[in-house]
């Protein structure tokens, strides 16, 4: 039994003749947050969309608290404790926002609520009773996030959600992600906005051309040549 | 002039209904898989040929008949969605496959049922259900008429309480919405997709039990112009809504009638003439873009 909730192991994800993940590894404990980023087109949300079970991976294994999850279909995984957010999210628009978090609560009904009242704990308490259709993108993000919440996940997969804060927003988001770590969540965040990253996780993979290239502390990765040269700039 | 006003109007409210019927199957399964059941005409006319061959072998009741057929439809429609469906999504282009695929699937039913129903049309005798026409407002309505017009509406209030007060139903909105996001709410999509599928089929079968009421005879090649008719009623609606297809019918029903009373010699070209005019002034359909997303 591995001490980690997700284990990758030299993953490869093809589409026709493109290595989207070449040989992808990498491992998150119980309340750990690792973040993942890169420069556009490096594999970072094509890795959340195979741990997820959006894609099958082409090579390699995934591992969910131990066990071989290969394979097995996005909802099958959402039940077994992997939620996650999405890039661009798509509310329900046809539901309110009380009803999108129910239809995760009522498919998934975790034994053990992770979250007492998921939209409480994002901030959209005030929203629940209107349509989805009415929110803004922020307002959707944070949505997706409280239905992610309501599967009480093991390991929470985030994709881009801070992408449109503002800086106050930005802190108030990162409290909170923390404090779903302080849980035992782990969380697997990709993120282009490195001041968020800064004051989430103690630990980032930078990834370029569907491989790690580098795998430490953000300071050290801002002082890592390679990393500077592909990903932060000069 | 009033009368006939009056007729026009509330016959066209009465096929609405059916017509709604007619339109949603094909509806429910575009918006639960955003794909043309290029087939759904096909198999209201074999939910027709179901009712005619019945009642004219062994006089069973077309209600009996329509009972029979949601199960049976309902079948196929599952085991369809199950032998093509999933494969059909892997592709990359899923939705022009799916054009030709259900066209094929067209194809197949309607040269199989000419093969064992023959080229002519047939008729059921509109009295099966018995003789006490509806009077509404001076204006009387025959009993095939609004049994069908009651059957239709009740299927709609069926489906309508299987959306919006089922925990399926629910499901089924959220995959209209968007399937990787039910997904990722532990909801095992295929399955949703399949009742869905099944449903539709249903209800093309309970609508083609009355298609020989509704639409006078029924001949083995109809299906095409009724995948047609049903495909401007949705559009009129809302493409993906299903409240919308039941707006979608009655426009379309009011504005045949009102055409075949005062423009006869134009009334079989009055729905398209009013799809275009929706597609042109109102692309989203009438219900309009905020409620198109079922």
């Amino acid at each position: 039994m591995s001490e980690s909730v997700l284990d990758v192991r030299q993953v490869v994800k093809k589409f026709g003749g493109f290595r989207a993940l070449d040989g992808v590894s990498l491992s998150i404990r119980p309340g750990e947050i690792l973040a993942l980023v890169g420069p556009n087109g490096s594999g970072k949300t094509t890795c959340i969309n195979v741990v997820s079970g959006l894609y099958p991976a082409d090579e390699g294994e995934v591992l969910f608290q131990g066990q071989r999850i290969n394979g097995l279909s996005m909802s099958s995984l959402a039940r077994l404790g992997i939620n996650r957010t999405f890039q661009i999210p798509k509310p329900f628009k046809a539901l309110t926002v009380e009803e999108n978090v129910d239809v995760a609560l009522r498919n998934i009904h975790p034994a053990t609520p992770l979250v007492d009242d998921p939209l409480a704990f994002v901030g959209m308490d005030h929203v629940r009773d209107r349509m989805a259709s009415t929110l803004n993108s922020g307002q959707q993000k944070l949505l997706d996030l409280a239905r992610a919440l309501a599967g009480a996940p093991k390991l929470l997969l985030v994709d881009e959600l801070a992408a449109g804060m503002n800086p106050a927003e930005l802190r108030q988001l990162a409290g909170k992600l923390r404090e779903l770590a302080s849980r035992g969540v782990a969380l697997l965040v990709v993120e282009h906005l490195m001041g968020f990253v800064n004051q989430l996780a103690e630990r980032v993979i930078v990834m370029n051309a569907g491989r790690e290239i580098f795998e430490g502390s953000l300071a050290a990765a801002a002082k890592d040549a390679t990393v500077v040269e592909v990903y932060l700039g000069g | 002039m009033e009368t006939i006003l009056a007729y026009s109007i509330i016959g066209g409210i009465l096929f609405g209904f059916f017509y709604a019927l007619l339109g949603l199957g094909l509806n429910l399964v575009f918006g639960v898989l955003k794909m043309v059941n290029l087939a759904h005409g096909d198999f209201v006319m074999l939910g027709a040929y179901g009712a005619y061959v019945a009642y004219s072998t062994s006089h069973i009741n077309p209600l009996i008949t329509i009972l029979v057929e949601i199960v049976a439809f309902g079948i196929v429609g599952m085991a369809l969605y199950y032998g093509i469906v999933p494969r059909l999504l892997k592709s990359h282009d899923p939705e022009m496959l799916s054009l030709i695929l259900f066209f094929g699937v067209s194809q197949a039913i309607e040269a199989l049922a000419t093969f064992a129903f023959g080229q002519n049309t047939q008729t059921m005798n509109p009295n099966v259900f018995g003789n006490h026409p509806l009077v509404i407002f001076g204006q009387q309505f025959q009993t095939a008429w609004w049994v069908s017009v009651l059957v239709s509406a009740v299927a709609l209030a069926l489906l309508y309480l299987f959306l919006y007060r089922s925990k399926l139903g629910r499901a089924t909105r959220a995959v209209m919405g968007n399937r990787e996001e039910t997904a990722a709410s532990g909801i095992n999509v295929n399955r949703v997709s399949t009742i869905a599928f099944g449903i539709g089929l249903a209800l093309a079968g309970i609508a083609g039990a009355l298609t020989p009421f509704m639409l006078g005879g029924i001949y083995t090649t109809m299906g095409v112009g009724i995948t047609v008719t049903s495909f401007a009623i949705i559009v009129i609606g809302a493409l993906g809504n299903p409240l919308g297809t039941i707006i979608g019918g009655i426009v379309y029903g009011v504005a045949q009638f009102l055409m075949q009373s005062y423009l006869p010699s134009w009334s079989a070209m009055a729905p398209f003439v009013l799809l275009l005019i929706i597609l042109l002034v109102r692309p989203g359909g009438i219900l309009g873009k905020g409620a198109r997303y079922a």
